[in-house]
């Protein structure tokens, strides 16, 4: 069966080696990942892009993502528009950070008021990734509650797969025009491995699961469920 | 030498390579070569721009991978430069078995002593480049 993606996050940190601002983001990222958000994230590194395979360009097609950039050029973010799809948040942290950059320290060796910005950045950017994951946030427990709606308005807009990476995507009528959702074959796979009928429990689950990856207006939520459900129901009485 | 060579890490934070990449640079540029040399942020040659890629097609460089995936030696040849030999930390660990680095965010003791030994080593490439260094 094929396996869908895990509902993750991917953290680009423009990582700017001759500024401290660049190992802010490199630092704060570094936070997210092993002690705020360790489930909900994962790390893309920018040059694999270039130097990767098609994997590493497919990731923001299919998942969420943020970058967090040191200051105006905005490398991560730029970067990972061109190569692989527009980032759900743009963080740059000159534009955040309260403290004159002469005073963050050096990009070798922060200085006390390099670290608070790290700090705030780290948990920015954990608010970013339970917002793009709809994540409710126990912070006695410092655990995850149960998804809370998704949050529909992360930009795969302009991810259409055309990056060659293979990932399938599927084309259905929606309200007389044509849309094309990425990921549509291996969500249906995985519900039909899982025995899930075509049903109205089943839609909403479909809707739920497909907007992770996909822009799904809210005025046009019925009309893409009532497609995706007709859809799959084609997709179930195929693979009978 | 005329223009400063660019040195460019990888810029990886998911292994203590690339923190070791990092450091090396930064004792190179910093401490050993300053005048010499200077640090290219690898995400720059990412976005290719055309003043970077003039620089980096135009003036030595010198690239340090943390791993056998040699992103930085790949972004500098596809951005117009050239790397004439590869220079990895997986190799110098190959060389130093005894020191292994952790610690990303922060390196340990044996990550700072592997980032001393690759600066002495691209220290050595400069210098037997003997101020002609075009690429490295």
């Amino acid at each position: 069966m094929p396996e869908l993606p895990k509902k993750k996050v991917g953290l680009i940190a423009c990582s700017g080696e001759e500024i401290p601002e660049g190992t802010i983001t490199r630092l704060a990222v570094r936070r997210v990942l092993e002690s705020l958000r360790p489930q909900q994230s994962v790390t893309i590194w920018l040059p694999l892009f270039l130097a990767g395979g098609e994997g590493d360009r497919a990731f923001a097609c299919f998942h969420p993502t943020i970058a967090v950039d040191g200051c105006e050029k905005r490398c991560a973010a730029r970067g990972t528009e061109m190569y692989s799809g527009k980032p759900a948040v743009s963080i740059v942290v000159s534009d955040r950070a309260p403290t004159d950059s002469s005073e963050l320290g050096s990009a070798r060796r922060l200085s006390e008021a390099g670290m608070q910005v790290v700090n705030s950045l780290a948990d920015q950017i954990a608010r970013h990734v339970d917002e793009l994951l709809g994540l409710k946030w126990d912070r006695r427990s410092e655990a995850a509650l149960q998804s809370a709606k998704p949050q529909e308005d992360f930009k795969l807009s302009q991810t259409t797969c055309s990056c060659g990476s293979g990932i399938p995507v599927e084309t259905l009528q929606v309200a007389g025009r044509e849309v094309t959702l990425i990921g549509l074959p291996l969500v249906f796979a995985q519900f039909r491995g899982e025995g899930k009928l075509p049903s109205n429990s089943t839609k909403t689950e479909l809707i739920e699961t497909l907007r992770i990856y996909n822009p799904i207006p809210h005025q046009e939520e019925a009309a893409y469920a009532e497609a995706i459900l007709q859809k799959y129901a084609a997709f179930c009485r195929r693979s009978n | 030498m005329k223009e400063k060579v660019l040195i460019v890490p990888c810029s990886g934070i998911g292994k203590s390579l690339g923190s070791v990449a990092r450091e090396g640079a930064y004792i190179v540029t910093e401490e050993l070569y300053p005048e010499q040399t200077r640090l290219m942020p690898l995400a720059l040659l990412v976005l290719g721009d055309k003043e970077t890629q003039t620089e980096v097609s135009s003036v030595g460089a010198i690239a340090i991978d943390g791993c056998a995936r040699a992103c930085a030696a790949k972004v500098v040849e596809g951005r117009g430069g050239r790397v004439a030999r590869p220079l990895q930390v997986l190799d110098l660990c190959r060389r130093h078995p005894d020191l292994k680095p952790s610690g990303i965010s922060e390196l340990d003791e044996a990550g700072h002593k592997l980032a001393q030994a690759l600066a002495v080593e691209v220290k050595a490439l400069l210098d037997n480049l003997k101020g002609e260094v075009t690429h490295a």
